[in-house]
């Protein structure tokens, strides 16, 4: 049985102007998981549910082997948590944040904090109020990242960072990545940034998950395939074909289950196959927003 | 319940407001030191310069240690930390008070002690000072509470100034009670059973507002 460190079954929340619906999300242990969705897709409520700090309507939420929300101070002793809406007090230090939080996690490790204050340029004596944006969110890192947890949060990490911060921040997570043990959950509307470090990706749209694999599953099943068709000659239908696009004897067609017998029942049809084009993450993501937006328009 | 959980939120928070609390310790003991002057416009100026030292510091207290946790965004930060939604209303309900409960104490005795020095404050007006002074302590506890339960800063400046005017008209209240106006300028102190339960229906008003607070607070369904 897989060892899973989050585990979410069925779980609602209703607000007056949004919910999210009947969410299943299973976090494997060890592994690297990048939460997709464009702003307002729920993202942050299924974080904060999965923190503890906002009470599910409905369903079960498993973290680290406890209840939440109920059993959340025992889950947030493992678990490192750091989101793009955090702020540290302004009128302290780093130096004085890094005593604070070591004196709550006895699995501080002062010298890997020690050896990120250099890696990411920080001036402990410096008071926070003092840094950038891009200062705050490695400070904020740090201290997430020196408790040791089993389970590192980042909700939009990344947002507003320059793109030096952005690579220097992403650098550190791949680093952090050599620990197997240690599970993480990476929320981003910026694929490029969850491509980089994940193994397993979950796109989120309207509150509801619309997918989730693995990355590679989503890298080689997702494809364009590019034909030219015969005059008069109707497009095929294809099972796992969910878009169409091009022109009327150029048309391009989106799967999300490639397979290379479909090229041969295209040609059988009489198309020429010009290309079959890989996706990137943000293609397949956006290709499948749209195509669940469509589907419920209907 | 983790207590040294609450306990070190409680010196974070402590840590945090150590400069205002300072200056209103320092201005509180200046007004003292006006009182000490002697005469009716420096007793009545240090008196108005004791009671602002006082609401000041109880306003600062609720606003940036309850509101401003929201507002600066530093609230996902604490709430990071392994602490329950019960541990962390305590941690503020708890801590401010004890927090203001310092220079309090300090300038509340040092009121009452300056009815021992011989310098024309009739000893009557102890036990009007002694429920004045418990007054100033329930009106910091409701804003506390507002501050609290609302996490908006302008409930609890309106928090602020209903505490101000009901100081007044407690004062006025008070001064006028049988059993005690007929004390106030005695050189004696006449502790009335009016005094006693006057002090008792503050200390009740001041349980019940923190109680349902807690109560309220700690049970709350979303904290972000």
């Amino acid at each position: 049985m897989m060892d899973l460190t989050v585990e979410f079954k069925g779980v609602s929340k209703q607000y007056p102007h949004f919910s999210l619906d009947n969410i299943d999300l299973e976090l494997p242990t060890g592994s690297i998981m990048g939460f997709i969705g464009a702003n307002g897709a729920g993202k942050s409520t299924t974080i904060r549910i999965l923190m503890g700090l906002v009470l599910q309507d409905k369903g079960t939420v498993q973290v680290l082997g406890h209840s939440m929300p109920g059993e959340q101070a025992a889950a947030k002793l493992d678990i490192g948590f750091v989101s793009e809406d955090m702020r540290l007090y302004g009128a302290a230090t780093l130096e004085w944040h890094m005593k604070f939080v070591s004196s709550i996690f006895p699995k501080w490790d002062q010298l890997y904090a020690d050896k990120l204050v250099q890696r990411f340029d920080l001036k402990p004596q410096q008071k926070i109020k003092g840094l950038s944006h891009g200062q705050r969110v490695k400070a904020a890192l740090l201290l997430a990242l020196a408790r040791k947890p089993r389970l590192l949060v980042l909700d939009e990490p990344t947002t507003g960072l320059d793109p030096v911060a952005r690579r220097e921040v992403l650098g550190e997570l791949m680093a952090v990545l050599a620990d197997e043990d240690r599970t993480i959950l990476f929320s981003s509307h910026n694929t490029q940034d969850v491509e980089q470090i994940s193994d397993q990706i979950t796109f989120i749209d309207r509150g509801t998950i619309i997918d989730s694999d693995d990355k590679e599953g989503f890298l080689d099943q997702w494809r364009r395939l590019r034909l030219v068709m015969p005059q008069h000659a109707e497009v095929p239908r294809l099972p796992g074909v969910i878009d169409v696009g091009g022109t009327g004897r150029l048309p391009v067609l989106t799967t999300n289950r490639f397979d290379p017998g479909m090229l041969t029942v295209c040609q059988d049809l009489g198309a020429t196959i010009q290309a079959v084009d890989s996706m990137t993450l943000e293609e397949i993501f956006v290709t499948s927003v749209q195509h669940r937006r469509e589907t419920l328009a209907v | 319940m983790n207590y040294s959980m609450v306990k070190r939120l409680i010196l974070k928070d402590w840590y945090l407001h150590r400069i205002p609390i300072a200056a209103s310790l320092l201005g509180g003991i200046g007004a003292l030191g006006i009182v000490c002057l002697g005469g009716q416009l420096a007793f009545t100026a240090g008196l108005v310069l004791l009671l602002t030292a006082l609401i000041a510091v109880g306003s600062h207290l609720a606003i940036s240690t309850m509101v401003n946790e929201r507002k600066d965004q530093t609230l996902a930060f604490v709430m990071s930390l392994p602490v329950s939604h019960a541990e962390y209303t305590l941690s503020k309900l708890a801590g401010t008070l004890l927090i203001f409960l310092f220079p309090y104490t300090v300038l509340v005795l040092g009121s009452l002690a300056l009815f021992a020095i011989p310098h024309g404050i009739p000893h009557g007006l102890l036990p009007f000072t002694t429920i004045m002074a418990v007054e100033v302590l329930l009106n910091t506890c409701l804003m506390m509470s507002v501050a609290m339960a609302t996490e908006s800063q302008g409930w609890t400046v309106a928090s602020i100034i209903v505490g101000n005017i009901c100081i007044n008209i407690v004062g006025f209240v008070v001064a006028h009670l049988p059993g005690i106006a007929s004390g106030l300028s005695g050189a004696s102190v006449s502790w009335s059973s009016t005094a006693s339960v006057s002090l008792l229906v503050e200390f009740a008003i001041i349980a019940l507002m923190l109680g349902m607070t807690f109560f309220f607070q700690s049970r709350k369904r979303d904290f972000l």
